[in-house]
């Protein structure tokens, strides 16, 4: 894993997204308080799914831990803004893919990468990653859909599909862990693409296993993770009965399941690949819980993966810092407008 | 560095780890707009609240006892700058007074721009310079953080009371060694209350050849080489210590006095007619035997003597040292009892011979004072004594030995490390800064640096790695395991 090559695009994109700021630029530090971007899985997953007509059933499958040492690889991406220039936003994106293998826990980091996205770039930006990371034109009208506010949440995904696929390369015989849902057929996960990711995975040996934190899929009226309240860990609450294809565009690639895999109060949505026999998928999540530490019934290599990716208020600090300092930027404050309205009544994020 | 907040007196300085700062350092705040600078004095160094900084620390420490090993590829080295916030700190600094036109002022009055302002370190050479603290008489005190000598005024000492304290082993005795020593250069007398005899080889060097000093310093053993006579004690000090040392009754006293009176009046003022009289009295016999006991702690003191030709005349030994000496008493293996006796004798010789203009005037370096110094003599030194012109140092390693009024009269402290929150809180009274600073600064001094506190540097704190000496000091503990 720690062959993996640095994305060299991912870099020089940084890098020349960068070169359009202009020394003397304004620039408007975001505190790192202020709201986050908008999650790729907030994008992807859909609302409605277990609908009346379908009537799905659900079925207990309880699991018994496998200790193999079967190699466990997680991959996580966090996109955060850093501020606002004149002409556009600068944001960051960092990555961390975390691997357990012989009870020792490895992480390599990537990043973080600073872009400068502006109205003018920003299609471009988007385009040649796209291109980079799929080997693929862009087959939508791209003008008219990336906006600036989702430009570090979109670049993020793309370059999290990026380190997923080179995982799923490198990877034998390992469980390899997602962050997110197997919905395909968003702008960053197209169908072709992630068809491909599953099956170089497949072809390998490897189990894609998608974890969703936090779902807004709900069953018989209840949140679907509630299905599994009082079932005894580890276990699987499985599925049946709902639609593979939610529209002419978007595809569920992976069996949904119901995850409680350890003692706690949490469960979750876990995606398995469609196209590997049922027990496989089954024997695949007892080799997690036989071999990774799980709290809350989450894994701790994806925890660990969330963990180093995510940028602190110091990183973003850091990061503005670095910008001002290596590109001259100069650092403006914008009157926050609800401050200027309302007073202490001004709640809330600076528009 | 940057101003980031001023409280009072005291004012916060965001510090990056590339700039070397620390505690007692001067800083100068400039100003460009008012054309003048703030001079501040870093008192602490801590690490600037940086939020996010336990996410970091956690995500970095520990997982389950094992540590994560990983790597980070960060082509840009942003992660050099978020290092540098990780590691910035906070300077808490005192505001000490304002440069204008390359002179320095106690003046505080006024705020320079936050925004605008250039912060840079000022070398305590350029401090003392502007103080002009070594103008006259120059005594090397030690090296300052730049390594460059530091010098005070032996002026500064002229007339003060100054107290060199510190905990065990941190250098105090090494310090007022050379304050004794570079005082004798400028000519000054000096008399050193010696308690462990450790002054008594000052004219030695470390090789154990005679140094430069050596002519310079007399030492004077108790029942040795330091006797006298009755004549020469006269009845005022004798009553003294009959009193204050040897605790005689009021009563038994007055028969004292009035025997003493009779005895010289016959002519026979000698320890031995002394003893006859006391027995051969025709009193009460509680303040007999009052007496009697007094008189044999007297004898076996062995301070007392008949022969003349044993006896030391005291105006003799100041004589020697007018020009430039040392007087040192070597207390060493003196008993509790006797060296109050010495003492006594020895102040009331020296006040009586100030007050003749016999003497000019007498540096006194006491050694932990409590140990042999009457309660009603602390005042006595601090006050009566000074104006006769006694100007004492004491030395110790209990601050709380030395009483309250006697600190607020300090016009000096030469303050080594201190760890007891008790002993600092009792300097920090003592001192003309405020306490934080002296806690905060004497806290954490090395062995060997002094804190120069008072008239010496101008009321301007500085620390100060006190210079070595080649002489044998012999202020080192005996150890058995050697």
């Amino acid at each position: 894993m720690q062959d993996l090559q640095l994305p060299q695009h991912f870099i020089q994109l940084s890098l020349r997204t960068l070169k359009n700021i202009r020394k003397g630029n304004l620039f408007h530090p975001y505190t790192a308080t202020q709201p986050a971007s908008p999650t790729a899985q907030m994008l992807e997953e859909p609302k409605r799914l277990f609908t009346e007509p379908n009537k799905p059933t659900l079925r207990l499958i309880p699991l018994k831990p496998i200790k193999d040492d079967t190699p466990i690889i997680a991959v996580d991406v966090s996109s955060m803004k850093i501020g606002e220039t004149d002409i556009g936003i600068l944001c960051a994106i960092r990555a961390a893919i975390v691997w357990k293998q012989r009870r020792q826990y490895r992480y390599v980091r990537l990043g973080p990468f600073p872009f400068h996205i502006t109205e003018e770039n920003k299609n471009e930006v988007y385009h040649l990653f796209r291109q980079y990371s799929f080997f693929e034109q862009p087959t939508l009208d791209y003008n008219s859909t990336l906006s600036l506010f989702y430009a570090p949440t979109r670049l993020g995904a793309l370059f999290e599909r990026w380190l997923q696929m080179g995982i799923s390369v490198q990877t034998r015989n390992g469980l390899i862990l997602w962050d997110g849902s197997l919905t395909a057929g968003t702008q960053d996960a197209p169908v072709s693409v992630m068809s491909q990711l599953l099956e170089t995975a497949r072809n390998r040996s490897n189990v894609v296993l998608a974890f969703t934190k936090t779902t807004r899929l709900r069953l018989f009226g209840y949140r679907l993770t509630d299905h599994i309240g009082k079932c005894t860990p580890p276990c699987l609450v499985e599925i049946n009965g709902y639609p593979i294809a939610l529209s002419n565009a978007m595809r569920l690639l992976g069996n949904i399941y119901v995850a409680k895999l350890s003692e706690g109060n949490c469960s979750f949505r876990l995606d398995i690949d469609r196209k590997l026999p049922q027990e496989k998928a089954v024997e695949a999540t007892q080799r997690l819980v036989g071999n990774d530490i799980l709290l809350q019934s989450y894994p701790e290599t994806l925890r660990l993966a969330h963990i180093y990716s995510t940028f602190t208020a110091n990183e973003v600090i850091g990061i503005q810092r670095f910008l001002v300092q290596t590109h001259k930027l100069k650092i403006v404050t914008r009157p926050n407008v609800r401050r200027l309205l309302f007073g202490p009544f001004g709640k809330g994020p600076e528009s | 560095m940057r101003l980031y907040r001023k409280e009072g007196n005291t004012v916060q300085v965001l510090c990056f780890p590339n700039e070397s700062v620390e505690k007692g350092d001067y800083l100068q705040v400039e100003d460009p707009k008012q054309n003048k600078a703030l001079l501040i004095q870093v008192i602490n160094v801590q690490f600037a609240n940086v939020p996010g900084i336990l996410e970091e620390l956690l995500r970095d420490s520990t997982n389950n006892g094992d540590v994560i090993n990983g790597e980070n590829l960060d082509p840009l080295d942003v992660a050099s700058q978020i290092t540098l916030i990780q590691d910035a700190r906070l300077l808490i600094c005192k505001i000490r007074g304002t440069i204008q036109n390359g002179k320095l002022s106690v003046n505080s009055a006024w705020l320079p721009s936050r925004s605008q302002s250039n912060i840079k370190r000022l070398s305590t050479t350029t401090l003392a310079k502007m103080l002009k603290i070594n103008d006259k008489l120059p005594i090397y005190i030690g090296d300052t953080k730049e390594f460059s000598p530091f010098k005070v005024d032996a002026k500064a000492l002229d007339g003060s009371l100054n107290i060199v304290t510190g905990k065990k082993e941190t250098g105090k005795s090494h310090f007022s060694k050379l304050l004794v020593l570079s005082l004798i250069e400028h000519g000054a007398p000096v008399v050193v209350l010696d308690l462990n005899g450790e002054y008594v080889h000052l004219g030695y060097a470390s090789n154990g050849n005679k140094n430069q000093h050596y002519s310079k310093i007399h030492v004077l053993t108790p029942a040795s080489n330091f006797k006298v006579t009755l004549p020469q004690i006269g009845l005022r000090v004798m009553l003294n210590i009959l009193v204050h040392a040897l605790n005689l009754p009021g009563t038994s006293a007055r028969e004292f006095r009035r025997t003493w009176r009779l005895l010289k009046k016959q002519g026979k003022l000698n320890l031995h007619e002394l003893g006859e009289a006391i027995r051969n009295l025709q009193c009460n016999h509680h303040v007999k035997d009052a007496l009697f006991s007094r008189y044999y702690a007297l004898v076996n003191s062995g301070f007392f003597t008949d022969n003349p030709s044993e006896a030391m005349t005291l105006e003799d030994c100041f004589r020697k040292i007018q020009t430039g000496g040392v007087l040192a008493v070597n207390l060493r293996d003196t008993s509790f009892v006797d060296r109050q006796i010495v003492v006594e004798y020895l102040l009331g010789k020296l006040v009586e011979m100030l007050t003749g203009w016999k003497l000019k005037a007498v540096f006194l370096f006491a050694e932990e004072a409590h140990l042999y110094l009457r309660e009603t003599y602390w005042n006595d030194i601090v006050t009566r004594m000074r104006h006769f012109g006694v100007f004492t140092t004491f030395v110790t390693n209990q601050p709380d030995t030395i009483r309250e009024n006697i600190y607020r009269q300090v016009d000096n402290i030469f303050l080594f490390n201190f760890t007891s929150e008790h002993d600092l809180e009792t300097v920090s009274r003592a001192a003309k800064v405020d306490s934080e600073t002296v806690k905060s600064l004497a806290r954490d001094l090395p062995p060997q640096y002094c804190l120069l506190l008072g008239r010496v540097v101008k009321d301007f704190p500085i620390v100060v790695k006190v210079r070595a000496l080649d002489v044998q000091t012999m202020g080192q503990t005996r150890l058995f395991f050697n």
